[in-house]
């Protein structure tokens, strides 16, 4: 019991202190190239905080090229590749047309119209002289741009511009379209804006 | 404890001040690591002969394993970090330790909530959240209790006499502000009535682990080993700015650490978490790196005392967190999620590296604290060798079989049944190792459970021979008057002795 | 640092970054969450369980399941998928040379012509046949047409592929957040001693099957690690001599001996129908792949 006997301090070293000393300059050299390498990961992974992007997908552009197209889908993604190589050169990508080239498509009453009939003889015969559209009296010529176009294409355009910038109309099918080709015949002359109107809608 | 007083306080009187409340940390702590490393070792049971506890419920992989993971988290490590830092503020403030009751009624408190929380897993009132399992009132107790002995804490930092502060005190106090916003937050949303819908529950406790195993740990231990290690050594911590760096690269970058790279939220989550790990490199190869250079060339003879526990400590410190980085890189992780690999690395984690440093600083308290040696100082530097033996023993197998296990799951051509039963010759090996960590721990208890029964009987017989004695001055057993001329000699008698 | 009040200041600033990028952000994103629809459908997602199965996510967690078991799939990759169905009156031979001189004339198509003949080299004819797997979807709508213009069919499917995906029944696409909206708690797991639970009701739809394997997982996988759960069923004698219809069908060396019955607990059937409620078979937006609809 010799416990108590020891004396206060019998074994006892001082405090520990600590060197003055700054950390070396490889180690933040090193931090500081693996913040940046850190970044560059965090910006090509990280799908830019979007709430719908999970690895493996890098971005919502990429996630969206993997949804599965069929169907109604697969029918608005057809016609907008065709509108985009076809009629946006003259009717603007967002339907709203150019001045002197060709009317707006988006609020177009021929567009919108419950019947198709009338616009469907539109691109597979083409329009030319005196038409109003949207309250503007137009004077061109239009194409038969769709004369050479298969019917489901046509048939996806034409549901593309019905369904998009404001327009709300019912799908247009490839029968529809077919029906139309086969009154129009081969060759057919173009429209003028009275005749189209003379047809029922 | 008057901040006033131009002497700092000689070092035997701050130590018997710590002595009770250190006692019920670190004797509750011993007694949890006991218990979690056997429930541990129950569970595994589980696996090496499934229908053990077929008819029994309490005792299942599922009930068995989360209670012992508790226990060596919230029963052993932190009660036993508390305790220790305790100590280092009351050294390092040259101050008596402040409020010296709050941390006895605080750490009576834990223990209990520590009690409740495992008897309820076991009953099968666990809360589902990995590291959260304990309901509600337990989570309270431990909460306020680790409250309270932040404030003792903070209150004997506050009355220190050199105001210049140490590194350990950076990390020592991060690591009480740490736990309290982490424990909070994750129980306020997780562990109530209301808790947030779906995916984000998983979200919270991936946070809250990373936030405990890797970054508490690491603030703790490595607090804590900078204390000891320099004071063993007898040579000055090598560098305070690699300490600062080490410390802020540690707090900044990882708690971002945590989101495994598999898992089913949006592709930001596990991306900022590998970003984060990428950057935790740093801080453990910084503390690391500085831990090497502040014991290089010291001659201070091992043969398993605390210098032996805490600088294999630091050494699991880096080898068990750069595994637990590797876990965060998105090829890696395809291999290693979902197996035994995650185990691994957290108890080499828990036991190897925050178990040793841990055991390594109660070792060099108690004799001072206690004013007494060890009772059985060569169980002491068994220790050493059960835990060092038992942990690598109790680790890379689970490691290595994590990895195979992987590897086998990847080839969706081999069955499911095959490819688990590779890791089950691994958990075999596995197991040894835990028996032998339980036995170390064993002499742990042993040398705490004696050291407490000697003091009481000391106390005893004072309080029998004062009553007898009671007109005779200069009672046998009064303490001795400090001589502060004497504790300007340096002496290490304890680590010369072979 | 001088202070311990600049510690604390460094300590509060990390930690509370932390919190908002992994606490607070992800609460505003994910916690606030409703159900979603399936993809191309009007259905949602996911489907509300039955209180039995309710009941039964509650047995699960109790009994620490997730302990050993996941219910996340993961995926590594996604595939847009172009496959021959349907020939028509063309011979494979010189289908084969019309799909090369796509790939040599058309500019757009030059990029993957290596990709789709390598896949052509060596087909035998048989039906049906990937011809291109990878991220690209142009080129699925334009090969497409093509072939469907000389009146071969063909079909465009989303794939999800991953190592997890590629083992039979667990799962056909990666789970996400929305996948667990009603589960309280989340029992996502992180340990796979046994197999992934995220689509076990498609794998083993039958309540019964469920309930055998919980009493005597040997009788069904015999070097099955899972230890036996008989403290979920009671074992009775058998009332007038007759099995009562709960009772379990099990082979004879898992019966108990003589006139006794294995029946389940209440526990038991709860934690069986919350088993069977556990899909991961819809498409999402965030998960899309094109559901198989033609009978297995």
């Amino acid at each position: 019991m010799s416990d108590e006997k020891k004396s206060c301090c019998s074994n006892e070293t001082g405090e520990p202190t600590a060197t003055r000393s700054a950390a070396p300059m490889w180690i933040i050299v090193v931090t500081l190239a693996l913040l940046f390498t850190g970044g560059l990961f965090l910006d090509s992974h990280g799908g830019w905080f979007d709430k719908n992007v999970y690895a493996p997908y890098q971005s919502s552009a990429q996630l969206e090229s993997f949804q599965p197209k069929s169907g109604a889908a697969a029918a608005m993604a057809r016609g907008k590749s065709v509108y985009e190589g076809v009629c946006g050169i003259c009717h603007n990508s967002d339907g709203t047309g150019k001045p002197g080239q060709a009317p707006a498509l988006a609020s177009s009453e021929w567009v919108t119209a419950k019947g198709i009939n009338r616009l469907a003889h539109i691109p597979l015969a083409g329009v030319t002289g005196a038409i109003r559209v949207g309250g503007k009296d137009w004077n061109l010529n239009m194409a038969a741009m769709g004369a050479a176009l298969p019917d489901e294409d046509v048939a996806a355009v034409l549901t593309y511009i019905r369904t998009s910038w404001g327009n709300k109309a019912e799908a247009v099918t490839a029968d529809d379209v077919k029906k139309v080709r086969s009154e129009i015949g081969k060759s057919p002359q173009p429209y003028t804006g009275e005749q189209l109107k003379a047809m029922p809608e | 404890m008057n901040s006033a007083e131009n002497n700092s306080v000689c070092p035997n009187e701050i130590d018997a001040s710590c002595r009770v409340p250190l006692l019920v940390l670190f004797g509750g702590a011993a007694l949890w690591l006991v218990l979690g490393l056997a429930l541990g070792i129950v569970a595994m049971l589980s696996f090496h002969k499934p229908d053990m506890f077929a008819d029994c419920p309490f005792l299942t992989f599922g009930h068995a394993q989360a209670a012992a993971n508790d226990l060596l988290l919230y029963g052993f490590a932190i009660p036993a970090a508390l305790g220790v830092t305790l100590w280092i503020f009351a050294r390092l403030s040259q101050a008596k330790l402040a409020l010296p009751i709050v941390p006895v009624v605080a750490a009576n408190l834990w223990h209990v909530g520590v009690l409740v929380g495992t008897i309820s897993i076991l009953l099968g009132f666990s809360t589902g959240h990995p590291w959260l399992e304990y309901p509600r009132g337990a989570s309270v107790l431990l909460f306020a209790a680790f409250m309270l002995i932040a404030v003792s804490a903070v209150a004997t930092m506050g009355f220190r006499l050199n105001r210049e502060l140490y590194p350990s005190h950076w990390f020592l106090f991060a690591a009480l502000l740490w736990f309290v916003w982490s424990y909070g937050t994750a129980n306020l949303f997780l562990v109530c009535n209301h808790p947030p819908r779906g995916v984000v529950q998983a979200v919270i406790g991936w946070w809250l682990t990373n936030n405990l195993i890797f970054v508490w740990l690491a603030l703790a231990g490595v607090g804590i080993a900078f204390y000891f290690l320099p004071k063993i050594a007898g040579k000055p911590l090598a560098s305070s700015g690699y300490a600062l760096f080490g410390f802020l690269t540690l707090v900044f970058f990882g708690t971002w650490v945590g989101i495994p790279q598999g898992a089913p939220v949006p592709a930001w989550l596990p991306t900022v978490s590998a970003f984060g790990a990428l950057l935790s490199v740093i801080p453990v190869f910084a503390l690391g790196i500085l831990a090497r250079k502040t014991v290089w060339g010291a001659k201070v003879p091992c043969f398993g005392g605390p210098f032996c526990f805490i600088r294999f400590g630091m050494l699991s410190f880096v080898a068990a967190n750069l595994l637990y980085i590797s876990e965060f890189c998105p090829r890696a992780s395809r291999v290693l999620d979902f197996t035994w690999f995650n185990a691994g690395v957290t108890q080499w984690q828990l036991l190897g590296f925050a178990g040793m440093i841990l055991c390594g600083a109660i070792y060099e308290i108690l004799p001072r604290v206690m004013a007494r040696e060890l009772p059985f100082a060569k169980l002491a530097k068994l220790n050493f060798f059960l835990f060092a033996g038992g942990t690598l023993l109790f680790v890379i197998p689970l490691l290595i079989g994590g990895v195979e296990q992987g590897m086998k799951l990847r080839d969706s051509n081999i069955p499911f049944a095959d490819a688990s039963a590779v890791a089950l010759k691994f958990l075999r090996i596995s197991t040894t190792g835990q028996l032998l960590v339980l036995l170390g721990a064993l002499c742990l208890l042993l040398n705490i459970f004696v050291m407490t029964l000697q003091w009481k009987l000391g106390l005893l017989k004072t309080v029998v021979v004062v009553v007898k004695d009671s007109l005779v001055e200069g009672s046998a057993y009064q303490p001795l008057p400090c001589d502060k001329s004497a504790c300007a000699t340096l002496q290490r008698d304890e680590e010369v002795k072979p | 640092m001088k202070t311990g009040f600049c510690v604390f200041l460094a300590a509060f600033v990390a930690l509370g970054a932390s919190w908002l990028g992994l606490v607070f952000g992800p609460l505003k994103q994910l916690g606030v969450a409703t159900e979603t629809k399936i993809l191309q459908s009007d259905d949602k997602w996911p489907v509300q369980r039955t209180g039995d199965a309710t009941l039964g996510l509650q047995v699960y967690r109790a009994n620490g399941c997730a302990a050993c078991h996941t219910e996340q799939i993961r995926q590594t990759g996604a595939a847009n998928e172009l496959s021959l169905v349907n020939l028509g009156v063309h011979q494979a031979a010189d289908l084969k040379d019309f799909i090369a001189s796509l790939l040599g004339t058309m500019p757009e198509l030059m990029n993957f012509s290596n990709a789709v003949a390598g896949n052509l080299a060596g087909w035998d004819g048989k039906l049906p046949k990937v011809i291109y797997s990878g991220a690209d979807d142009t080129v699925i709508s334009l090969l497409g047409d093509k072939l469907k213009a000389v009146g071969v069919k063909t079909e465009a499917r989303v794939v999800a592929t991953g190592a997890d995906i590629a083992r039979m029944g667990w799962g056909v696409r990666q789970s996400v957040a929305a996948d667990y909206l009603y589960d309280q708690p989340v029992q996502l797991g992180s340990l796979r001693a046994g197999p992934d639970l995220a689509n076990i009701g498609v794998r083993s739809p039958d309540l019964n099957w469920q309930l055998q394997h919980l009493y005597a997982p040997k009788s069904i996988t015999p070097n099955s690690s899972m230890p036996a759960f008989r403290y979920l069923f009671t074992v009775r004698a058998k009332v007038g001599g007759q099995s009562s219809p709960d009772a379990l069908v099990l082979p004879k060396e898992f019966m108990p001996a003589g006139n006794l019955e294995v029946v389940p607990t209440a526990e038991a059937k709860q934690l069986a129908a919350y088993l069977v409620s556990l899909k991961n078979n819809a498409p999402l937006y965030e998960a899309p792949f094109t559901p198989i609809t033609a009978a297995k």
